[in-house]
C-alpha cells in the first residue's frame, strides 16, 4: 500500500499514509519535501481524522443512547434528554433480580455457540469442497445453497413448524438449532476465500501423503483465518439477535433467549425503557466481547494472507 | 446387532409396562379437580404481571390441588398463540382478544363453554351483553370476558382552565373548546386535540351520529350513509383544521403519551392510559370525562376473554381456573386496584372508574367478524391517506365497503 | 487412505475418490438444504392449494389462490413498494460498505477503532435498532433537532409520513448492514495480492486511479457477492416495517412490504394457503431477479 503515490488519492487516505510512513508528528518534511505543503497536509491529515471520528461517534449514537436511557428513571425517559438528570442504577438491579436473565444469556449464548460451530464445520467442508473438489453437479448443487437465500423465512414457517411438530422438536434446543442452520451466507463466504488460496500449498500436503481430509484440516483450514472469523461473527451475531424463530419455538420461560427476554419490557401502550435499554446493555456485550476476539483473529488472517505470494 | 435389537425390545416393553402402571394408578379424588394447568397472555404494563401473578396465588391458595404457572408470551401474541396451537401444545387458559376472536373461534382453537355453565351452574347473566357477545359464535360461547374497557376523553385540566373554557360533551362544544384553546394558546407547541388516524377511534364518532359499521344483521356494510359521512367528516375535519394532529405528529407514539408530553390537551382513549399516566407522567393534571354526543352517545368497548383450549389436557382444572378469574370473587381481585374494569355488573369498579363504567350502556364490543383484520388494514391505512390530504372520504368509504363485501364473502 | 490414489490425479480412480469425497463433504449443507428449505418449498406449493388452516387442510382450492393474490391491489402494492426500497437500498449498502472497507483497509492508526465503529449498528438486533431509530426520528426527536439548528425546522415524523416511510427505512438498514457490507468487502479487498498494487504504482497510476481502474474491477467477486446479499435481504424485508407501522404497513401503504402482508394473511387471518401461493409467487420473483443479475454480472463470477 506504501508503494502508491498518496496525493492522489484524497484527503483522507493521504493524511493516513503519512501517519504510517511516520509523518504523524509532522516533524519531518513530507514527501513532497515542499515547506508549504506540509503545513497544508497535515491540515487535511487533521480534518480526515476529524472526520472520521465524527463518522463513527455517529455509528456509536445508538449505543450511547441506549446506555443513556438505561440510567434514566421511567418518567424522565418521555422527555428528550441526551444525559440523564438523576442518575440511576435501578433498571440493572431490576433487571438482574426480577428476571432470570442469567438464564437467558446462558440459552443464548448455548446455542449461540452451538450454531456457529456447527455452521463453522459444515461451511469450512462444504466450502472447501465446492471450491477445490471435483465432482459432477458441483455447480448446480451449489446454486442450490446459495439459491436458499431467496426464501423468506416466514414462507418456510408453516411447512418447517408442522415439520418440527411431526419430529416432537418444539420447545427443544436440537430443534432450533436445526433451524437456524442457514448456511447460504457462510458456505459461500468459506468458499470464495477458498478460491484464493493458491493451490500449490495443498499440492505439496498431497505430495507428502496427506488425504483430502488432512488436507483440509491441517492446510486449508489454517490459512481459511479471516473468513472463518467473518462466519463466526456472522453467525454468532445471527443466532443471539434473532426473535422471529425463538419467539415460535422456544415456548416456555426455561427456553427463552436474550431477545425473548428483553421483549418482556415492552408493552401495548407503553415501553419500561431504562429496563428495556439496561437488558439490551447487557445482551448486547457477549456480541461486542465475541466481535472484538473475533476481528482481531480478522486481522492476523489478513495479514498471513498478505505474504502468501 | 442382535444383543442391540434385545436390548431395545426389553427396553420398549419396560416403557409400555411403566406407561400403563402410571395410568393405572387411581387419580386423588379428593376435591375436585387437581394437577397443572398453565395460564397465558399478554402483559399491557409492568404491574399486570405483578398483579396476575398475585390473583393466582389466591386461587391456588383456594385450590390446593391445581398448580398455575403462569406464562406470559411476549411480542407478537396471535403468531405466538397460533404456533402454540399448531403444534397442540396451547396453554390451558389464556386471554383472547375480542378482535381476533371471530378468527379463532372459527379456526376451532378454542373451547365450547356453554356445557360448562350448564354442567356447574355457571351464570353468564351478570357480564355486559355487548361484551359477551362478542365471543360467542353460532350460539356457542367460546370465552368470558375477564375485563373491559370503552373509550373517554381524557382533557389536561389545567389547560383547560388556561383556555377558560367548561368541559366539552357534545360535538359543536369539543370544537369550540378547541378553538378556545388554539386562540389562548393553551396547548404552547402542541394542538387542542390528540387522534389517531385509527378506526378503533374513530367509530364511536360513527356510533355517536346514529350511523353504524354493519347493519343490524352483521351482514353487510353500512358506511355510506348521511349519518357515517358526517361523523367521518367531522374526525378529519378536526385533523384536517389543524384543531386536531396524529400523535406521530406530535412526537409520541400514542395519544396517551402526547397528553402526558402536555402536547395535547383532549384525547380519547380508554381506562388503559390511566395507569399509564400514573406510571410514566405522575405530575400531570388530568381528568377523565364521558365521550361527547352527537345526536346519541356511543361508544367502543374494547374488551379481552379468558377462553379454554380446545386442546387443553386438563379441561376440569382450566374451567375451574378460568370460572375463578372471571367470576365475581376473582374478577374483584382482577380490578380492585383500577388497572381494568370489571366487565361483570356485580363487581363494583375501582375508585374513580365510575365515568367510563356508565359508558357500558352505549359502548359496542370491538368485534365483528372473522377475517376483519384485513378490512382493518384498509380502514387505517386510507384513513392516513385522508389525513394526509392523499385520498377523500368518499374514496376511503369505497374501499371499506368493498374490503368488507370481500371479507363477509369468504 | 492410500497415497497413491493422488498420485493419479487426473486418472480415473483419483477422480472418483475426489467426486465420492466432494459428496461426502457437502452432504451436510445439502441436508440441510434439502430438509429445511427444498422440502418446505414443496410442500408450501402443496398447501398453496388448499384452504388451509392451524390444523391443516379445509379443502381444496385449486390454484385459486395464485389468482386472487395476483389481483390483489394491495398484493401489488407491496410489490411496488419493495421495488422501490430496493432500489434506494441497494445501492446505499454497496456504496458505503466498499467506502468503509477501503478506508479500514488501510494502514492507519487505530483502524481497529474505526473498523470496530463501523460495525457497531450491525451488532445489535434489528428490533432494538429499529426501536431506537423510532425514538430519535420521530418529530421532535434528535434529527429532526439537529435540522432545526440548520434552518430546517419541519418536524417530519420520518416513519409516519407517506412520502418518507420508506426511504427512512431504507436509509436505517443501509446503516446498520453497512458494517456487515463492509465485513465482506473487506474479505474481497484481502484477497487482492499486493504485487498488483505494486505493479499499478510501478506504471505510476496514482491512488484514485488505482482504485478505479485496478481494485474496482479486481473487487467482481465481491460486488457480485454484496449485490446477490443486499437484493434478496431487501427483498424480504419485514422487521423494521412491521416494527414502524405496528404491523399495519401503513400509513398509506407505504412500508407494506409483500413478506409482511404475508404474515398479515398468515397469523391475523390464518389463512395459511393463501400466504403459501403470496411466498411462492415472491419467491419466484427473487428467482428471475437472481438469474438476471447472474447474467449481468457474467457467469464466471459465481463459478
Amino acid at each position: 500500500m506504501t508503494a502508491i503515490e498518496p496525493e492522489s488519492f484524497g484527503p483522507p487516505a493521504a493524511a493516513i499514509d503519512n501517519l504510517v510512513t511516520g509523518n504523524v508528528d509532522g516533524g519531518g518534511p513530507s514527501r513532497g519535501a515542499i515547506p508549504g505543503r506540509a503545513r497544508s497536509e497535515r491540515a487535511i491529515r487533521v480534518g480526515a481524522y476529524a472526520a472520521m471520528t465524527a463518522i463513527s461517534l455517529l455509528f456509536f449514537i445508538p449505543f450511547l443512547w441506549t446506555v443513556s436511557t438505561s440510567l434514566k428513571t421511567l418518567p424522565e425517559t418521555a422527555y428528550f434528554s441526551l444525559l440523564p438528570n438523576h442518575w440511576s442504577l435501578q433498571a440493572y438491579h431490576d433487571v438482574w433480580t426480577k428476571y432470570d436473565f442469567a438464564r437467558y444469556i446462558e440459552n443464548s449464548a448455548g446455542l449461540s455457540v452451538a450454531i456457529t460451530l456447527i455452521t463453522l464445520v459444515v461451511a469450512g467442508l462444504g466450502g472447501y469442497a465446492f471450491a477445490r473438489l471435483r465432482f459432477p453437479g458441483r455447480e448446480i448443487l451449489f446454486f442450490g445453497v446459495l439459491a436458499t437465500l431467496m426464501v423468506p423465512d416466514q414462507l418456510r414457517l408453516v411447512p418447517v413448524y408442522e415439520m418440527l411438530v411431526k419430529w416432537h422438536l418444539i420447545n427443544t434446543y436440537t430443534g432450533y438449532v436445526l433451524i437456524k442452520l442457514g448456511l447460504a451466507t457462510s458456505l459461500f463466504l468459506m468458499r470464495q476465500y477458498f478460491l484464493t488460496i493458491p493451490k500449490d500449498l495443498e499440492e505439496a500436503a498431497k505430495l507428502d501423503g496427506a488425504g483430502y481430509f488432512k488436507t483440509f484440516w491441517r492446510v486449508m483450514l489454517p490459512l481459511a483465518g479471516p473468513a472463518l472469523a467473518a462466519v463466526t461473527i456472522l453467525e454468532f451475531q445471527g443466532a443471539w439477535n434473532d426473535f422471529f424463530w425463538a419467539s415460535l419455538l422456544l415456548q416456555t420461560p426455561d427456553h427463552y433467549t436474550v431477545q425473548l427476554g428483553l421483549a418482556q419490557f415492552v408493552f401495548q401502550y407503553h415501553t419500561e425503557w431504562p429496563k428495556l435499554m439496561a437488558a439490551s446493555v447487557i445482551a448486547i456485550l457477549p456480541i461486542v466481547a465475541v466481535y472484538l476476539v473475533f476481528q482481531r483473529y480478522f486481522v492476523a488472517g489478513v495479514a498471513s494472507a498478505g505474504v502468501k505470494g | 446387532m442382535r444383543r442391540v435389537l434385545l436390548t431395545f425390545l426389553v427396553l420398549a416393553i419396560a416403557a409400555v409396562v411403566a406407561t400403563t402402571a402410571a395410568q393405572a394408578r387411581p387419580h386423588r379424588t379428593a376435591a375436585g379437580p387437581s394437577g397443572n394447568v398453565v395460564l397465558s397472555g399478554w402483559a399491557s404494563s409492568g404491574s399486570e404481571f405483578d398483579f396476575l401473578t398475585n390473583v393466582v396465588q389466591d386461587f391456588e391458595k383456594k385450590y390446593p390441588n391445581i398448580h398455575v404457572t403462569y406464562q406470559p408470551i411476549n411480542g407478537n401474541y396471535p403468531q405466538a398463540m397460533l404456533a402454540r396451537f399448531a403444534s397442540h401444545t396451547p396453554p390451558d387458559v389464556f386471554y383472547v382478544d375480542s378482535s381476533v376472536a371471530p378468527d379463532w373461534m372459527a379456526a376451532g382453537v378454542l373451547q365450547p363453554l356453554n356445557s360448562y355453565f350448564s354442567k356447574f351452574h355457571f351464570s353468564t347473566k351478570p357480564f355486559f351483553p355487548r361484551l359477551l357477545s362478542g365471543f360467542t359464535y353460532k350460539g356457542q360461547v367460546y370465552g368470558l370476558p375477564k375485563d373491559w374497557s370503552p373509550l373517554a376523553m381524557e382533557i389536561n385540566t389545567s389547560m383547560l382552565q388556561k383556555a377558560g373554557v367548561g368541559v366539552p360533551t357534545t360535538w359543536p362544544a369539543l370544537i369550540a373548546a378547541a378553538k378556545r384553546m388554539q386562540v389562548t394558546n393553551a396547548v404552547p407547541g402542541g394542538a387542542p386535540i390528540c387522534l389517531s388516524a385509527d378506526w378503533a377511534r374513530l367509530l364511536p364518532f360513527v356510533y355517536q351520529a346514529g350511523g353504524s359499521f354493519l347493519n343490524k344483521a352483521g351482514t353487510a356494510p353500512v358506511l355510506n350513509t348521511p349519518a357515517a359521512k358526517k361523523a367521518i367528516n367531522f374526525y378529519v375535519g378536526l385533523a384536517t383544521s389543524g384543531l386536531a394532529r396524529t400523535p406521530d405528529q406530535l412526537g409520541s407514539g400514542w395519544c396517551g403519551e402526547a397528553l402526558g408530553k402536555q402536547k395535547a390537551a383532549i384525547i380519547f382513549e380508554g381506562n388503559w392510559a390511566l395507569p399509564y399516566m400514573h406510571d410514566t407522567f405522575p405530575t400531570v393534571s388530568y381528568a377523565t370525562y364521558a365521550m361527547p354526543h352527537g345526536r346519541a352517545r356511543g361508544d367502543l368497548g374494547f374488551t379481552t376473554s379468558y377462553s379454554m383450549a380446545k386442546d387443553s389436557k386438563n379441561k376440569a382444572a382450566a374451567w375451574t381456573l378460568l370460572s375463578y378469574l372471571t367470576g365475581a370473587q376473582g374478577m374483584k381481585k382482577w380490578t380492585d386496584q383500577g388497572l381494568a374494569l370489571p366487565s361483570r355488573s356485580d363487581v363494583p369498579p375501582a375508585a374513580g372508574r365510575s365515568v367510563l363504567i356508565k359508558e357500558a350502556p352505549y359502548s359496542r364490543a370491538w368485534s365483528f367478524f372473522p377475517g376483519f383484520s384485513d378490512v382493518y388494514t384498509v380502514m387505517n391505512n386510507d384513513l392516513t391517506a385522508v389525513f394526509q390530504g392523499k385520498k377523500d372520504v368518499q374514496g376511503m368509504i369505497n374501499d371499506i365497503q368493498a374490503a368488507t363485501v370481500k371479507a363477509l364473502k369468504k | 487412505m492410500s497415497a497413491e490414489a493422488y498420485r493419479v490425479r487426473g486418472g480415473r480412480p483419483g477422480r472418483a475418490r475426489e467426486a465420492l469425497v466432494g459428496y461426502a463433504f457437502v452432504l451436510a449443507p445439502m441436508a440441510v438444504f434439502g430438509v429445511f428449505f427444498l422440502f418446505p418449498i414443496g410442500y408450501a406449493i402443496y398447501i398453496s392449494r388448499y384452504n388451509w388452516g392451524v390444523y391443516g387442510s379445509q379443502g381444496s382450492v385449486g390454484w385459486h389462490n395464485y389468482g386472487w393474490v395476483l389481483h390483489d391491489p394491495i398484493f401489488w402494492r407491496s410489490m411496488r413498494n419493495i421495488g422501490e426500497y430496493t432500489a434506494w437500498v441497494v445501492p446505499a449498502q454497496m456504496a458505503l460498505g466498499l467506502f468503509m472497507a477501503v478506508i479500514v483497509n488501510q494502514k492507519i492508526k487505530a483502524r481497529t477503532f474505526f473498523r470496530s465503529a463501523f460495525y457497531f449498528p450491525s451488532i445489535a438486533s434489528s428490533a432494538a435498532i429499529t426501536t431506537i431509530a423510532i425514538f430519535i426520528l420521530n418529530a421532535d426527536g434528535l434529527l429532526n433537532k439537529a435540522l432545526s439548528l440548520v434552518g430546517y425546522d419541519h418536524h417530519t415524523p420520518w416513519f409516519y409520513t407517506t412520502t418518507t416511510a420508506m426511504p427512512t427505512i431504507a436509509g436505517l438498514n443501509a446503516w446498520t448492514t453497512s458494517g456487515t457490507m463492509m465485513l465482506f468487502y473487506l474479505a474481497s479487498l484481502q484477497a487482492i495480492p499486493n504485487d498488483v498494487y505494486e505493479a499499478a504504482a510501478i506504471d505510476g497510476a496514482g491512488r484514485w486511479r488505482t482504485f478505479w481502474k485496478v481494485t474496482f474491477p479486481l473487487l467482481k467477486p465481491g460486488h457480485f457477492f454484496v449485490a446477490v446479499v443486499s437484493i434478496l435481504g431487501a427483498v424480504k424485508l419485514y422487521d423494521q416495517a412491521f416494527i414502524v407501522s405496528g404491523g399495519t404497513g401503513g400509513p398509506d401503504y407505504a412500508t407494506l412490504t409483500p413478506v409482511l402482508l404475508l404474515v398479515q394473511e398468515a397469523v391475523q387471518n390464518i389463512r395459511f394457503g393463501y400466504a403459501a401461493a403470496m411466498g411462492v409467487i415472491l419467491l419466484a420473483f427473487m428467482v428471475v431477479l437472481t438469474l438476471a443479475q447472474r447474467l449481468l454480472f457474467g457467469r464466471s463470477e459465481a463459478a
